[in-house]
């Protein structure tokens, strides 16, 4: 078949209807970003200014209920001073103003950019304006209020000192309990997970009972119960902390059994295939082909499990722990009733995010080379 | 290089009125077929005729619904029958290679002889590397199948069913995932292992192999055998309708 020629056309160029480009993309991202570490800055060295200076505590502290015999007290009126100084108020307004003009630029003008990248930059800086407007704002509202009675019982850190080591042990114990839960969980997660795979109904069923249970009921009814029941049922007097490291592992499993079934039957059909026509059993073909594939996919969820894990031991504040055994929530609370100064919870969170942030980011990166493909490679010397 | 059937009566393999239904799906209706020693049978057919099917009845990867399948006189349906022991009597080779990705192209083949055949590792080490030889992958036996290419990957599960020494190979349209200039290599291989006298079934869409090594032909469509005999007698005369309208679309 002969190819016929189309017949030549002078192509009509289109009119240019973009208009003139909006000038200034790397000034409205400038101005965002200015806007914001205006207000951020302008805070900081006021804190940092009173922080460093000799000074005493003011009448308007003392309006607000912190007494000169407060631990801490002309710490906390530090902090509230240097809110209203002169210096941080004007970096407020000045990055609210900018923050509207970043705002007002980069909204009229990121449509006329003439590249992606100008057109990223008209919109981050319009974004970081707004950004930096919500942060003033806040911080006005904030200190508008009684900002003194908030700091002193949340942001008050003079109580805290000598609790630094009694913090540790909780990290360690927190994780300890974690840890301990995991493995175990993880052990008999693996032994559910194959067995609610299983042909036979009556195998799957106390599985999925046991499943179901676990995930059923709230961890802490679980926690009480295994602890009291043992204790007055059975008059088995474990330590507390025992007792919940066995709740644990029972609670984990369930939730892990879960992951080790999903990742099992994510496995293509054609491997259980291929390992039964090479003449091996079930078992075999699970032990050999499929879980040893499996337990790759499954380590991100795993270490999910991990991390929510971490936070869960929080609830063996409902048992009582001997004072070695204080997890990070305990440490908190035990330190809170001492001193009736609640900035030990403002402190026992940020060493749960100490704990955790990290390890998200390592399941994150898992995750990541997971999907890459890496894994099925790299990790097989076996 | 075609081998002679061998004498009557010594079948290697018998199906006898095989029925199987996926549900409502009645996807053999009633096949017979039988295999001597050294025959090369080919078995075409439209997409959805149950040819991979019946394939995967012989080694009972499949269950037949209703039928006997007989392995070496042995009836193998019998549920008292040990299946394990049966498929290391069969070697199987899938569309989609299945080599276990966590394990180079060595272990996946010596993991089946260490695991299931029980060899010494040193003398299953060996005797993969003999089968890699002879699918000319020797050079790759420590690479990963994900660094293989689908051509070499088919190779390397070939080997991995030829090291079982099994009388029989299944091999399930094993070029139908390769890209046209990997089929060649596959063909090849299995053009040889003909030669070399293997008791073969082949499950393809590749006539030219069809009509010049296969032994023995079926032709399969929806769920029947709708031809069987020599095949370059079936692709000259054709005799029903159906098989003259299936070669006429793929020849």
């Amino acid at each position: 078949m002969a190819v016929t020629e189309a017949p030549l056309v002078e192509p009509e160029v289109a009119p240019d209807v973009r208009g003139p480009t909006a000038p200034l993309p790397a000034t409205i991202l400038g101005l965002g970003i200015a806007a914001f570490a205006i207000v951020v800055a302008g805070v900081l060295i006021s804190q940092v200014n009173y922080g460093l200076s000799d000074r005493v505590l003011t009448q308007s502290c003392i309006d607000q209920d912190v007494a000169p015999t407060d631990n801490g007290a002309v710490g906390v009126c530090n902090i509230v001073e240097a809110l209203a100084d002169p210096v941080t108020t004007w970096s407020l307004m000045i990055g609210i103003g900018i923050g509207a003009v970043a705002i007002v630029l980069g909204l009229a003008t990121y449509r006329r950019m003439d590249s992606k990248r100008r057109r990223d930059h008209a919109v981050t800086g319009a974004i970081m304006g707004v950004h930096a407007i919500t942060l003033a704002v806040a911080l006005l509202w904030f200190r508008s209020g009684t900002p003194a009675l908030f700091t002193k019982h949340f942001l008050n850190f003079a109580d805290l000192e000598g609790y630094g080591g009694a913090f540790l042990l909780g990290a360690r114990n927190t994780l300890l309990l974690a840890f301990l839960g995991e493995l175990g969980g993880v052990i008999i997660g693996l032994v559910l997970g194959m067995l609610s795979l299983s042909q036979r109904g009556a195998v799957r069923a106390p599985a999925r009972m046991y499943i179901n249970f676990f995930r059923g009921t709230p961890l802490i009814w679980q926690l009480v119960a295994g602890y009291f029941v043992l204790l007055f049922g059975f008059q088995i007097r474990l330590s507390a902390f025992v007792a919940a490291t066995i709740v644990f592992a029972l609670n984990t499993g369930a939730y892990a059994a879960e992951v080790f079934r999903a990742g099992i039957q994510s496995i293509e059909r054609g491997q259980m295939e291929a390992a039964r026509s090479l003449g091996m059993s079930y078992l075999e073909a699970m032990r050999y082909a499929i879980v040893p594939q499996a337990v790759r996919r499954v380590i991100p969820p795993l270490m999910n499990e991990f991390v929510i894990l971490i936070k869960d031991t929080a609830l063996v504040i409902a048992l009582g722990l001997t004072a070695s055994e204080y997890d990070i929530l305990t440490t908190a609370k035990e330190g809170q009733a001492a001193t009736f100064n609640f900035t030990f919870f403002t402190v026992a969170a940020i060493a749960y995010l100490v704990v955790t942030l990290p390890l998200i980011r390592l399941v994150n990166a898992a995750e990541k080379r997971l999907r890459s493909g890496l894994v099925g490679i790299a990790g097989a010397a076996g | 290089m075609i081998q002679p059937p061998a004498a009557e009566g010594d079948h290697l393999v018998r199906l006898e009125d095989v029925h199987k239904w996926f549900g409502n799906h009645h996807v053999l209706k009633g096949v017979n077929l039988t295999m001597h020693q050294r025959d090369v049978l080919v078995v075409i057919g439209p997409s959805g005729s149950g040819k991979s099917t019946l394939l995967r009845c012989v080694n009972m990867l499949e269950i037949p619904t209703r039928g006997r399948v007989w392995f070496e006189g042995q009836d193998i349906t019998d549920i008292r029958c040990d299946l394990n022991e049966v498929r290391t009597h069969i070697g199987l080779v899938f569309q989609a290679f299945n080599l276990f990705p966590h394990m180079t192209a060595l272990r996946n083949i010596t993991v089946a002889l260490e695991r299931v055949l029980k060899l010494p590792s040193a003398y299953a080490k060996a005797r993969a590397t003999e089968q890699l030889e002879r699918v000319g992958m020797a050079h790759k036996a420590q690479a990963f199948p994900g660094q293989l290419s689908g051509g070499q990957q088919q190779r390397v599960a070939i080997a991995r069913a030829l090291a079982m020494q099994p009388k029989l190979m299944l091999f399930d349209e094993v070029t139908s995932a390769l890209d046209p200039e990997l089929v060649g290599e596959v063909l090849e291989v299995m053009i040889r292992l003909a030669g070399d006298g293997m008791t073969m079934m082949v499950v393809t869409h590749e006539m030219g192999f069809a009509r010049e090594v296969g032994t023995k032909m079926l032709f399969m469509d929806e769920g029947v055998v709708v031809e069987e005999g020599e095949p370059r007698e079936m692709f000259y005369r054709p005799t029903s309708d159906r098989l003259r309208q299936f070669l006429a679309k793929v020849l």
